[in-house]
Parts: structure tokens; C-alpha cells; sequence
């Protein structure tokens, strides 16, 4: 690729790019279509007739869903594969974060490994012997740097295999969002590194299925579903297109619990009353599982009474996969309570629980409801389900980080050190 | 063929380094490091001399004792062993690097040639044995010979390199291949002259029948086609005996090591753009 001299470096083009894998039901057949006549496999196309220019210093995006060819496309513009039909053409050398230390001998030390990954990458003594310095110094790695890597933690893998991927001047970066390396202190130092390759003039195209990750980074998005860009633009453009798709694709928001047999998460209460549905309702009225920050988003629970109850009081509580409680609350703690009254047996209803503007950021999260008897002095349980129904927020803006979207503005006043007038900026929420 | 031969010089220095990091993983962690490479051929030779030797009582020549057979025969072992090993490992060996192959631009053409390399100066360790054996044991002065084994081992490496090439790609097509080379390697290393003299396989006959008029199975063409004959041929003529060898034998060997190497080669560039699909 480093001879391809009539393409500008730090550029990647491709055209009508394609790469079909063959899937055999047998190995064997493999063997027969290579020697035989006949075709016995069945062709899957993990990247079809991409059209990708990314010029010198660029930052572009890929994103889509597990399965969309974004890492196949990435394998093919490093050259790891090649492709089916059409061609990419890179210019100059390619370093790839895919998969941080690939290709390491265990038996060897990390000074035998740098130079062995620099003798790949096609370099020759003086040049290795001038890398080798930089990268051991970059790694923080000290006097480990001469023991065998295999007796490295993976921290200390992924830190020597991010510097020698960025420390042997690449021209063209590819990253993976699987891009994990180690603790806090070292992270800084990467996203520095990576902001300095870019501002130096660097090409970067990076891969993942977190839309504010790549927001972050990226002034180009290519939005790629069934190996195809199905789109490319602004982020926000991409963004936009990238959710409608994911929420056409996923299941709808219904959890049938009736047919959900014995749940995995703890269920009790006497039964008198139980839920037979939850959904969760974004935009419209349309059930779905994946929403975005700020959507009018509804909970809606389906009872069905098997027995007279005084007092029933229906509540929900959202947690963050993680476990962190995120709020819970019903409709009987409320400034204006809804008292329910008595229920008869056979009775059926739905209960709302509406979010006017769903406040989680970007995240996985999921419901718990309760179905509590508050006739009695200390409320006690009738359906009592843990963990019911999982969801995703995405966060197309990716404006804020954490847990929570808070309503709040930012205010500026500076004093200029000449006396000027005072100048005030104020932010919108 | 002449791309990979192309590729192989171009990738000169990768290929020693990974040479040297071969040579080096097989000692690294043992005390005895690169003296088990003559270590490992002499239990195997005492083995053999065991069996062949003392439980069978088979002769190899009247005419010679048992330091001679043991270093004809250490002289056939050490050579075996080497292609041995360069058939197993460089059959798995784009499986074993499938990790390089499939994570970073690899020129997987050197994976072989390194395997072979590596197993030709392990056998070199271990050659000073046989002919410092054979000055004390036979006297014979070391000879003009010697001049040849730089041939014999360049002809040695194409005609492995040519199977090694040949394997590693069908491996990754079937992997049932690299269990057959283990089976067929051992058919080999009994058909070939290395624990018994090749003259006894010229005489071997075998009666068809009950009567002589049936006429005998011979198995003297076995010789004619078992290209490791020649190259052990070679070596011992030049390491024990003083004598030049066989120039039929290396000119065999030479249009044999070609035409494999070309057709391995051949087929390995064909298939190496599947390689990181298929691994």
C-alpha cells in the first residue's frame, strides 16, 4: 500500500467496494468447489458497494449495528482482508486500534515484541531502534518493558499495543469502540495522543455503535445497515436516521408476562391483582424499546383482578443496567393522588405512567413495577416484579454526561483587565 | 512462484527476526536450552539402536560396529527430524498464526520458510556430533565434500518448503489435512533408509505365492521415488563415508524440489487472499 504513490497520503477511497464471505455447510465442501465444478456455498455479504472518500485529516465516523459490515470495512481498509469485488485505495501507512497487541509472542519481552511489530509494519533496523525509545516511553511500562509479555495484566498489553500503533507515525488511524485501555490516567493520555495525531494532520476513522462517542470525535458520519452506507452527513443528520432504523429493527416495547413462564428476576405478592402486560410507548403512541433523550415516553401497565381488593396502588421504578436505582415512584404519592378504590374480581385496566420529557442520557436501563395494598397500615405486596422490561436511551445530542439531563443554563460575566465594559454570555438550556 | 520469491527477499529481515524468535521460543524458559537439540536426536537414536540393534538383532553392514550404525543412523535422524518438523509445523502453521493473519497485514508467505529455516540450523546444532563422531570413530578426514552441503541443504529446504506450502493452504481449505501428515510422516520415516541400510530394501522381495514360479513383489522402486532418501543419501555419503554424492540423487532431488515448489507456491498465493476468511 506504502508504493500506491500516485494516491495522496492519508487518504482512503473506496470504490463499490464489496466483500462476500462463502458460508459452507460442510468444511469439506470448501474443498469439493475448489476441485469440482458447482457452487455449494451460500454467499453473505457483509460490506456491499461502499463508496467511501475520506480525505488527509479527516475524522470520520462509521457507525451502525452489531452485524452492519462496520468492522469488515475496517479490516478491508487496512488491507487485513481483501475485497470481493471493487477496491479501496489507502495512502500511506495504516495503523489500526482493532484489536491493541494482536500478534504479540507471549514468550517474548515487550522490547523483542516492539521490534518484531515494527519489522511487520515493514520498517528497518535504524528506524525500529529510533521508535523504540518513544514507544517504551509511552507505554509507562519501565523496566517491565524487558520481561516477557506474557506476564503482563491486560492493562499493561493494551497499553504497549496502543504505543506502538501510534508511536510509529501512521498516516491513517483506524479505531474500534472496543478501545479499552486501562485506567483513567492512561485513557487521558490516549484521547491526548489521538487529538494530537489528529490536529498534525492525521486521517482517523473510527468505529462504534455509541452515537456520542463518535459525536464527540467525528465531523463526518457514515451510518452503515446491512453493509451498506445507508447514509452519511453531520452527525446530528446520521444520528437522526441511525435511531429511526434501530427502533424499526428492535422488538416493540411489549413484555407479555403471562407467556414469560418462570422470570430469571424475583416476583412476589399475595396475586389478588397482576400485571399481564407492560409497554412502553415512545413518540405517537407506537410501542418501542429504544428512545431518545427527552422523548414523551409512556409505561403502560395492563391488570387483570382475581380477586376483590380495597385499595391497590401501582407503581414503577427505572434502574440503570448497572443496578443504580434511578427513581421510582406511583400514583398515590402525588400533590394530586389518585386513589384507586376497591377492585372487583375480573376486572382488567391499564395504568400510564407517562414521562413528558424522558430525562435519562444515553444508556441501558430497565423497570421494575409494584403492585402494592395501601389499605392496610404498612402497604404490603400483590405483584411485586423485579427487573420487567429493559430499554435503551440514545442521545442524539450527547450534550450532557451522566446519568441525567438537569434543566440548566450557563452564565458568563468577564471583566476585562483594561477596564472595558463587562461582558455577560448566557447559554440556552 | 517468482512472487513469492520476490515477497521472501523483500521480507528478508522479517523472516530472521523471525527465525531468531523461533530458535529462541524453543529454549526460552529451559535450563538446558539449545543443547536439547542434540540431546533430543541421541535418545532417539538410542532407542532405535535398542530395538533395532540389540532386540532384532538386525546388522547393518558386517563389517561395522556399533558406534558406525549409531552415527549412520544419528546422521538420518537428525535430517528427518528437521523435514519432519517442518511438514508438521508448517502444515498448522498459518492456524497456529492465525491471530497475525487475521489482525494485522501479515505476509503469511514467510511462515513456512521461517519454520524451515529454523529447523535446518536446529539440525546443524545437533550435524557436529556426527562428524566429530566419525573423525574419532572412523578417522576419516574431513574432505573437499564438505563443499556440497551447502547444495544439499538449498535443495533439502525448496523440496520441504514446496510440500510446506502445499499443506499450510490445504490445511486452512480442510483441517483433517494436518492429522493425515502426522499418520503419513511415520509411514514415511519407516519407508525410508534411516534405522535399516538401503540396500536391504533394494533386495527385499516378497513371494507372491507359495511357489517361486509366482514371481516376487519387489520394493526397490520405493528408493526411486522417496526424495528424503536422496537427501539422507546425500549427507551420509558426505559426513561419513568422504564422498561426493550422488549427482542422479541431486539432480532427482532438484527437478523434484522445483516442480513442488512451484505447484505449493502456486497454489499458496492462489489461496492466500481467503486466508483471513478463512482461519
Amino acid at each position: 500500500m506504502a508504493e500506491n504513490d500516485e494516491h495522496a497520503v492519508g487518504s482512503v477511497r473506496a470504490k463499490a467496494l464489496s466483500k462476500s464471505y462463502r458460508l459452507y455447510a460442510k468444511p469439506i465442501h470448501r474443498l469439493y468447489d475448489l476441485v469440482l465444478p458447482g457452487k455449494r456455498f451460500r454467499e453473505f455479504w457483509a460490506v456491499r458497494d461502499v463508496y467511501l472518500d475520506v480525505p488527509k485529516g479527516g475524522t470520520v465516523g462509521i457507525i451502525g449495528q452489531n452485524g452492519a459490515g462496520k468492522s469488515t470495512l475496517l479490516k478491508l481498509i487496512s488491507g487485513i482482508t481483501m475485497p470481493t469485488t471493487g477496491d479501496v485505495e489507502v495512502g500511506g501507512r495504516v495503523t489500526s486500534l482493532i484489536e491493541l497487541g494482536a500478534g504479540f509472542h507471549p514468550e517474548f519481552s515487550g522490547r523483542e515484541n516492539i521490534g518484531l511489530a515494527c519489522s511487520i509494519l515493514g520498517m528497518d533496523q535504524a528506524e525500529i531502534e529510533e521508535k523504540t525509545q518513544p514507544i517504551i516511553d509511552f507505554s509507562e511500562l519501565g523496566e517491565f518493558i524487558d520481561r516477557p509479555v506474557k506476564t503482563y495484566s491486560s492493562g499493561m498489553h493494551v497499553r504497549l499495543g496502543f504505543s506502538v500503533a501510534t508511536c510509529v507515525d501512521p498516516d491513517i488511524l483506524l479505531i474500534d469502540e472496543a478501545l479499552s485501555v486501562g485506567d483513567e490516567h492512561f485513557k487521558g493520555k490516549c484521547l491526548n495522543r489521538l487529538n494530537e495525531f489528529s490536529e498534525a494532520g492525521g486521517t482517523t476513522i473510527f468505529v462504534s455503535h455509541d452515537l456520542g462517542a463518535v459525536r464527540a470525535m467525528c465531523q463526518s458520519v457514515v451510518l452503515m445497515d446491512a453493509g451498506k452506507i445507508v447514509e452519511q452527513g453531520t452527525p446530528e443528520r446520521v444520528a437522526d436516521e441511525y435511531l429511526k432504523r434501530v427502533r424499526a429493527q428492535s422488538d416493540s416495547g411489549a413484555m407479555n408476562l403471562r407467556e414469560r413462564g418462570t422470570s430469571e428476576y424475583p416476583v412476589w405478592g399475595s396475586g389478588e391483582i397482576e400485571l399481564e402486560q407492560v409497554l412502553l410507548l415512545g413518540e405517537g403512541g407506537e410501542p418501542a424499546r429504544v428512545f431518545r433523550t427527552h422523548e414523551d415516553v409512556t409505561v403502560r401497565l395492563c391488570y387483570r383482578a382475581f380477586t376483590d381488593t380495597a385499595n391497590p396502588v401501582f407503581g414503577v421504578g427505572i434502574y440503570r443496567s448497572d443496578g443504580t436505582y434511578v427513581n421510582g415512584s406511583n400514583h398515590l404519592w402525588r400533590d394530586r393522588p389518585i386513589e384507586f378504590g376497591p377492585v372487583g374480581s375480573g376486572e382488567t385496566g391499564e395504568v400510564d405512567y407517562r414521562l413528558g420529557r424522558l430525562p435519562l442520557l444515553a444508556g441501558q436501563y430497565y423497570l421494575s413495577t409494584f403492585v402494592y395494598d395501601h389499605s392496610k397500615p404498612a402497604p404490603t405486596a400483590i405483584d411485586h416484579r423485579e427487573h420487567v422490561t429493559t430499554f435503551e436511551v440514545m442521545d442524539a445530542k450527547a450534550q450532557q454526561h451522566g446519568l441525567l439531563t438537569l434543566p440548566s443554563t450557563w452564565h458568563v460575566r468577564r471583566q476585562p483587565g483594561d477596564g472595558g465594559d463587562e461582558i455577560r454570555k448566557d447559554s440556552e438550556s | 512462484m517468482l512472487e513469492i520469491l520476490r515477497s521472501l527477499r523483500r521480507n528478508a529481515r522479517l523472516i530472521r527476526s523471525f527465525v531468531v524468535r523461533d530458535l529462541k521460543a524453543r529454549y526460552v524458559g529451559s535450563t538446558m536450552g539449545f543443547f536439547w537439540s542434540v540431546v533430543f536426536p541421541i535418545i532417539n537414536l538410542f532407542v532405535f539402536m535398542f530395538v533395532f540393534r540389540f532386540l532384532l538383532k538386525a546388522r547393518w553392514d558386517d563389517a561395522m560396529g556399533p558406534k558406525e550404525t549409531g552415527l549412520i543412523m544419528l546422521a538420518g535422524i537428525l535430517v528427518w527430524a528437521s523435514f519432519a518438523e517442518t511438514l508438521s509445523r508448517g502444515t498448522n502453521c498459518l492456524v497456529e498464526n492465525s491471530n497475525l493473519i487475521q489482525k494485522v497485514v501479515f505476509p503469511s508467505e514467510i511462515l513456512p520458510v521461517q519454520l524451515a529455516i529454523s529447523s535446518i540450523v536446529n539440525m546443524l546444532i545437533g550435524m557436529p556430533i556426527v562428524v566429530i563422531g566419525t573423525w574419532i570413530v572412523m578417522g576419516n578426514p574431513f574432505g573437499w565434500q564438505m563443499l556440497a552441503l551447502p547444495l544439499i541443504i538449498a535443495l533439502q529446504i525448496v523440496f520441504t518448503l514446496g510440500l510446506g506450502y502445499f499443506l499450510a493452504t490445504l490445511n486452512v481449505l480442510w483441517r483433517d489435512t494436518f492429522h493425515l501428515v502426522g499418520v503419513f510422516t511415520t509411514v514415511w520415516m519407516f519407508a525410508t533408509p534411516i534405522f535399516y541400510p538401503a540396500s536391504l530394501i533394494e533386495n527385499f522381495t516378497i513371494a507372491k505365492g507359495d511357489t517361486k514360479e509366482e514371481g516376487y513383489w519387489a520394493f526397490g522402486w520405493m528408493l526411486d521415488v522417496n526424495p528424503m532418501h536422496w537427501v539422507i543419501d546425500s549427507w551420509r555419503r558426505v559426513l561419513l563415508y568422504g564422498e561426493w554424492p550422488e549427482a542422479l540423487a541431486l539432480g532427482r532431488l532438484a527437478v523434484v524440489g522445483v516442480i513442488l515448489f512451484a505447484i505449493g507456491a502456486t497454489f499458496f498465493m492462489r489461496q492466500k487472499r481467503t486466508f483471513p476468511d478463512l482461519l
